[in-house]
């Protein structure tokens, strides 16, 4: 596994880890997707589903003060939604880089990290991207019926403080994105394109000792399979 | 290496840095000189005054009195002439044409024609400007006066006086003149007389006069016209009517244009000048990157020598029309492209002697040894010579050395090895033969052209890779263009010039005119291609005849790799080098340079420093000092960007590159360039020396002459680059998966006709790619491919102006699938050792009845992915192993395996007839052995059957994979009657159901014809028909194959409940219903069914380890079922049943429901393993019987392992 530096970004209250990236020995068959629309499509709802997720895992986890979130409605539920403009820009363009990787079906993980003040990991929320068994997107009331399950997912984040130990105090977050092996050469390009830097992760951002896995939702729909799941350390504090 | 070096210096000392000094000084000198001659020249005219007093011009462009006769006439009445202008002391610019930069530049100047000061000196008083101004500031500077025009006689109704002519009005006047303007030859037109009449002039005036940088100015100037030039063009009929770019009403009067060569050559010119105003009155359009462009293409992109190439120009020059479309549809045009440009054949060479090492290396080994006869006779030498001393070297370096040996100036050491009378001299070699001059075609209008190269400079220069990359001499050029020769200078660059030129500062790439005036005494060289292979050849035959460890890198330089050689002949590096040097020089008459080092970096640094002509070996300890000294720009990798990035961090050599850390370069660098500079500066390189360089990738690309109309134009030209793809891949032997069709279209607003002609113009760059299931090579499918990715990007075909086509994701096609996996990536010496298994069964005796190894290998993998087994493994079967995919089927077999496997002898059944999974499952020494004494079944006269595979993948590949996989996600029945077991070995027409054919898919049956087609014998015949028998089968499969393996388990379970009695789930699930099996859990099959048994735990787990990895998504993946159950209330009406009815369970049923937790896990659906375990935990554990607490655990446990195998950490279970 290789680890890549992460390129720390300085946010209104802390500091805020750039997102990292490591390769999984994933050599998956990869994917034709002879449309790519239709992995455009399947990224963009992704997309727009993690950045609701990533602004309630922050809240639910309370990683910054409730006062910075609203609460908004997605997916026809009440979510919190930082209104901090320079977090909600770092996740923005984090998922901006996400993208291109989700399109290609190259990302493998999305995982938000929430780490402790010596930046050792205490809960990873993994979102475990993976093909669906068939790929189509045959009518609307498909994308309707991903709405469910997004929302059950978003519900699923929401509760899910009533099965995970608190966390420390002054907890940070950051974005690790793990890529099958094909995405390393474009990473590379997208740093340049977006000039939001990718880096690869430090083994301590992704170690975690004696984690424990608790599986919050598994999703397949169409066009989209993902579960998300919870790893939290054993001894948080 | 050395590109980096003329580069850097070239941009550095490009004497704009020294302006400030040196301009300062040579302005009051030229001052002074002014004021000096002046007197003189009053005395020698007498008509003398000071009416220009406090007049200082600054004469821009062509004019007409010229610079020089202007410059006299300031000087007779009393007026500044300032070569070089600057705002403060200059008061007017004297200008009869500005490109429409120039003008944004000298907004607010006073920019005057040249009438005013002869009207002036006629009037015997200085006239107000404004007249005479050349455009007026508010109106742009879009539509300036026609007045020039009649500039020549004041009488011309056209008097320069309206400065503020609107553009309709112009056009009118035109219109109303165009029948004279087409009749433009006729003498009794004074204005258009005279314009033509100076058209001739005004190119001479240029080659010889015209301070200005561009000639064409000058062509153009005659007629007086200003910034309008498309007004001008209306003027000068003959020239405009080659405009490619004016209306179409200019198009008819191409017809009766004369042609002649004059006008040919003038057409050309242009094309490109006048196209720069043009853009003027086109909002939207901009001059300059037109300009860009064409240095784009010239200079940058063809690497400077294209636009002298025969085809180029020809092109060019026969097809005067450039607006008709579909040139580049047409079907030759694309290998004559190719077979024509001179930097495609040169940057083939590369890969050339790539492959010629390659060949030496393979002769060598079949050789059983090469002759290596520089090295014999260095040992020779060696024995000679007291060796006392020399080996004192090895005991102290037992350390690797690289040679890097390089040419010196390679180009011009060949032109003139048969000129021993050029030895010594300065010379360039370039495609001008002449004195440095030009006077046929008069250029583009390059002081515009320079002008946006220079901003895009930048950009370009990260791409040039070749030695003959752009120089930035445009640099050099004064930009107010009075510098009094540089007009008619040759444009031809440099490609290599000697390094006696070099010390005059002539640069590779320079223009050739240029280099000129750096050095008068410089000679010139043409290309000689012929002459490079064969000197290159030669280089190369000479490091070959020392050892084989070469790694080409360009047709003059490669990269050695000698530790061994050294050691072996125990001499020094340095003796070894010269000794190299001497066998080059004395084969090829050129001197080479060569640097050593104990990695590549290191050597090629060190050539830097032995040239030119020398050696030097970088030693060890010297290293540290060596490299601190060294420009950071000496990396390789560090471009000019870089280098500026480093400069602004301080940095400059690479002594101040190892004082940055890591982590620093790294952010500032991205991960990974960081850390190869980190290494870099530290003398750290660890590439090895590789004979052949992992090639990534084929391509063709066109961007050249693409004018389309018609879709079906672009298409036919998708087919056609893909053709030269497939020929391309065919000569390297490679395949792709990845096929990337790029597409430039002009940018929006982007003129429609570039600058250049047939060129690309101002281009955005789209791309797209697909992957394909299998590696091909077909033109045709690539085609099929690059034609729906074109539909897909959804482009308007007229705007295409460059078409690419690459293939990624390569492998060797002729490499054995099954054996090595892909072949990139590999060494050549991968390569080699990876074909030897596949030709041993050649010299196994037992095949050789004409089968050639690779086929015969590659009809086993074939098989192998296609058997669908109807029996079960002939060995025990352990456990199955979650982790085991099929690809652990196609580990390497070294041909050691199959010497060792071939004596033993066991009972195998044939492959069609077991199980892949089983196969899978089973321990891999076992496996082997099964594979092994397949693959000598298969050596034996391997019934022709097997060979009707590798055609079919070959010739039919789209069908290919999805044949595959559809046969591989069958799963294995039993219990039916088997026809698989025949498929292989009886490829029998009788076999043949013909039902069963029309019955197949029509991609199979298409697959199968054409493989049929293909072989066109009887043989084949039949071996087409056995693989219809073999597709037969998963087809029939295929209808149930689902409810065929639940059935099959329903079986075997129901005969277990039935002895417990009634199982409460028949209750629950009447019929059919897949929860009917769950009764298995009672019972210990196992026992009662020792055939199924392994079967049974088998079947699970093979649809998921084969899955995931081997499939692409036309196999959806088997959903895990727990006895067929699927939903989680099933799972859980299941588990209920289990726990409550049966009071102590069944190890089976245990291992039955870890291997449904297991597969998902596998199957990423944690969600509901979570739910299963806790359901399950909550009935164990409450049961009364502590059996099932331990159950439980048990379960939990092995669930644990395998999820903290799959995601490194265990479930929280609460």
């Amino acid at each position: 596994m290789r680890l890549w530096l992460a390129y720390p970004v300085k946010c209104g209250f802390t500091e805020l880890n750039g997102c990292c990236i490591y390769f999984g020995y994933f050599s998956m068959a990869a994917l034709t997707r002879q449309d790519l629309n239709f992995g455009q499509v399947a990224a963009d709802i992704l997309c727009e589903f993690l950045e609701v997720a990533i602004h309630l895992i922050l809240y639910v986890r309370e990683i910054y003060p409730s006062g910075i979130f609203q609460k908004r409605k997605k997916y026809n539920v009440p979510v919190q939604m930082s209104c901090h403009p320079e977090l909600n820009q770092y996740i923005q363009d984090t998922l901006h880089c996400v993208k291109p990787l989700i399109e290609k079906n190259e990302a493998e993980k999305v995982v938000v990290v929430i780490m402790d003040k010596e930046h050792h990991p205490v809960e990873r929320f993994v979102f475990e991207i993976s093909q669906p068994p068939l790929l189509s997107i045959s009518s609307e009331t498909l994308l309707s019926h991903v709405e469910q399950l997004l929302r059950a997912m978003i519900l699923k984040i929401s509760v899910c403080d009533a099965v995970l130990d608190n966390n420390p105090s002054g907890c940070t977050f950051t974005v690790l994105v793990h890529t099958r092996e094909a995405a390393t050469r474009n990473m590379e390009k997208v740093q340049v394109i977006k000039d939001f830097p990718w880096i690869v992760a430090d083994e301590q951002e992704v170690h975690m000792e004696e984690a424990k896995l608790i599986p919050l939702k598994t999703m397949t729909s169409d066009i989209l399979k993902m579960q998300l799941y919870v790893e939290e350390r054993t001894q948080k504090t | 290496m050395s590109r980096d070096g003329w580069r850097k210096k070239a941009s550095e000392d490009d004497g704009w840095g020294g302006r400030g000094g040196y301009m300062a000084a040579k302005i009051s000198k030229l001052e002074e000189q002014f004021q000096k001659d002046a007197p003189r020249e009053k005395q020698k005219d007498g008509t003398s005054s000071y009416i220009f007093s406090g007049v200082a011009i600054y004469v821009n462009g062509y004019t007409d009195p010229s610079a020089d006769e202007l410059r006299r006439l300031m000087m007779l009445h009393g007026g500044q002439f300032h070569l070089y202008y600057t705002r403060s002391k200059t008061t007017h610019i004297i200008a009869t044409n500005l490109p429409n930069r120039k003008i944004q530049e000298l907004k607010g100047e006073k920019v005057v024609r040249p009438e005013w000061i002869t009207d002036s000196i006629k009037a015997g008083h200085q006239l107000s400007y404004v007249q005479y101004q050349l455009y007026t500031k508010q109106k742009g500077l879009n539509f300036t006066s026609v007045c020039a025009r009649g500039k020549q006689d004041p009488s011309s109704s056209h008097e320069p006086s309206k400065p503020s002519l609107n553009h309709p009005d112009i056009i009118s006047e035109e219109d109303a003149e165009r029948p004279r303007v087409n009749g433009i030859h006729d003498g009794d037109d004074d204005d258009y007389d005279n314009a033509c009449a100076l058209l001739p002039r005004g190119s001479q005036d240029t080659l010889l006069t015209n301070g200005y940088v561009h000639p064409v100015n000058g062509a153009l100037k005659p007629q007086d016209s200003f910034a309008e030039l498309q007004l001008h063009v209306v003027d000068t009929g003959s020239h405009q009517s080659h405009l490619p770019q004016t209306e179409s009403r200019d198009r008819e009067e191409s017809s009766c244009s004369s042609a002649g060569s004059k006008a040919n050559s003038h057409q050309r010119s242009l094309i490109s000048t006048d196209l720069h105003p043009k853009p003027t009155s086109k909002p939207g359009t901009s001059a300059a990157p037109q300009k860009g462009n064409l240095h784009d293409q010239t200079r940058v992109r063809l690497n400077g020598s294209y636009h002298m190439t025969p085809n180029s120009s020809t092109l060019a020059d026969s097809s005067n029309q450039p607006g008709r479309s579909g040139q580049g549809a047409e079907a030759g045009i694309i290998s004559e492209f190719f077979s024509h440009s001179r930097l495609h054949h040169i940057s083939t060479w590369r890969n050339e002697f790539s492959e010629y090492v390659n060949g030496l290396q393979s002769r060598s080994r079949a050789a059983g040894g090469a002759v290596f006869s520089g090295k014999e006779k260095l040992k020779k030498l060696k024995a000679n010579c007291s060796s006392g001393v020399l080996s004192l070297w090895f005991m102290f370096v037992r350390q690797s050395c690289i040679l890097h040996v390089d040419m010196d100036c390679f180009f011009v050491s060949v032109g003139i090895r048969h000129r021993p009378d050029l030895k010594g001299k300065p010379v360039a070699v370039t495609s001008n033969r002449g004195p440095g001059r030009v006077a046929q075609r008069p250029g583009a209008n390059p002081q515009l052209e320079f002008q946006y190269y220079q901003r895009k400079q930048n950009q370009y220069r990260k791409d040039g890779d070749l030695e003959m990359t752009p120089s930035p001499q445009c640099d050099e050029v004064p930009s107010n263009g009075v510098d009094l020769d540089l007009a008619a200078l040759s444009m031809a660059e440099i490609a290599s010039c000697s390094y006696e030129a070099r010390q005059t500062g002539v640069r590779n790439g320079m223009f050739f005119g240029r280099a000129k005036q750096l050095c008068p005494d410089l000679q010139s060289v043409p290309y000689d291609f012929q002459a490079y292979k064969e000197v290159a050849l030669s280089m190369y035959e000479t490091l070959a005849s020392y050892t084989h460890n070469i790694e080409a890198l360009s047709c003059d330089e490669a990269l050695v790799d000698a530790t061994k050689l050294l050691v072996e002949l125990g001499v020094t590096p340095d003796d070894l080098a010269r000794a190299i040097r001497e066998d080059i020089k004395e084969k090829t008459g050129c001197s080479a340079s060569v640097g050593m080092g104990s990695n590549i970096l290191l050597a090629r640094m060190a050539t830097r420093k032995a040239k030119p002509n020398g050696q030097y070996f970088l030693r060890s300890e010297e290293v540290d000092d060596f490299i601190r000294d060294q420009p950071v720009s000496s990396l390789p990798g560090v471009g000019r960007s870089m280098s500026s990035k480093l400069t602004s961090l301080g940095v400059s050599t690479c002594g101040d590159l190892q004082q940055l850390s890591i982590s620093r370069l790294q952010r500032e660098f991205g991960p990974r360039t960081g850390q190869t500079l980190f290494r870099f500066c530290r003398g750290l390189d660890d590439r090895p020396v590789r004979s052949e360089k992992e090639r990534k990738s084929v391509s063709a690309e066109m961007n050249y002459n693409i004018r389309f109309t018609q879709v079906e134009e672009a298409e036919s030209f998708l087919t056609n680059l893909s053709m030269e793809v497939q020929k391309r891949m065919e000569g390297a032997g490679l395949r792709g998966r990845r096929i990337t069709l790029k597409v430039m279209m002009r940018k929006p607003g982007a003129p429609v006709e570039p600058a250049k002609y047939g060129g690309h113009g101002i281009c955005d760059n789209f791309a797209r790619s697909v992957l394909l299931a299998q590696p091909t090579d077909s033109g045709q499918l690539i085609a099929a491919e690059a034609i729906k990715l074109f539909y897909a990007m959804k482009l308007d075909v007229k705007d295409m102006r460059g078409v690419g086509l690459q293939v990624q994701q390569l492998e060797g096609s002729y490499a054995d699938p099954s054996g090595q996996g892909p072949s990139r990536g590999r060494s050549i010496k991968d390569l080699l050792l990876a074909k030897q298994p596949a030709h041993s069964p050649r010299k196994d005796p037992l095949a050789q009845d004409g089968l050639t190894g690779p086929s015969s290998s590659r009809a086993f993998s074939s098989n192998q992915e296609r058997v669908t087994p109807p029996s079960s493994p002939p060995s025990t079967s352990s456990d199955p192993m979650p982790g085991t995919s099929k690809g652990g089927l196609h580990h390497p077999h070294t041909p050691n395996h199959v010497r060792t496997y071939l004596n033993v002898s066991i009972e195998v059944p044939s492959p069609s007839q077991v199980d892949q999974s089983v196969l899978e499952a089973l321990p891999v020494d076992i496996r082997k052995q099964v594979e092994q004494s397949w693959r000598h079944r298969e050596e034996q006269p391997s019934t022709s059957s097997h060979l009707s595979t590798p055609p079919r993948t070959s010739s039919s590949p789209p069908p290919g994979p999805s044949l595959g996989t559809l046969v591989l996600q069958l799963p294995d029945q039993p219990g039916q009657p088997c026809t698989t077991g025949i498929i292989l070995e009886l490829p029998d027409f009788s076999q043949v159901d013909p039902e069963v054919f029309a019955a197949l898919p029509r991609e199979l049956q298409e697959e199968l014809c054409s493989a049929y087609r293909n072989k066109g014998n009887a043989q084949a015949h039949a071996q087409a028909q056995g693989s219809a028998v073999e597709q037969k089968n998963p087809f029939s499969q295929l209808k149930q194959p689902a409810v065929g393996k639940l059935k099959r388990r329903y079986k075997k379970r129901n005969a277990s409940p039935a002895k417990k009695g009634p199982s409460p789930l028949k209750k629950l699930f009447p019929g059919n219903s897949p929860a009917k099996s769950s009764p298995s859990k009672t019972l210990p099959l196992p026992l009662k069914q020792p055939g199924l048994k392994t079967e049974n735990v088998r079947c699970p787990s093979s649809p998921s380890t084969d899955v995931p990895e081997t499939l692409s998504k036309l196999n959806p993946r088997p959903v895990p079922t727990l006895a067929g159950a699927y939903e989680f209330s099933d799972i859980r009406t299941l588990l209920r049943e289990w726990v409550t009815t049966i009071s102590e369970p069944m190890e089976e049923d245990i291992l039955q429901v870890v291997k449904y937790c297991t597969e998902l896990v596998e199957d990423k659906d944690l969600e509901k393993l979570y739910l299963v375990i806790k359901y399950m935990k909550r009935l164990m554990q409450q049961s009364s019987e502590s059996v099932w607490s331990m159950a439980f655990d048990f379960v939990l446990d092995n669930v644990q392992v395998v999820v903290q195998q799959t995601y490194g950490s265990t479930l929280k279970i609460t």
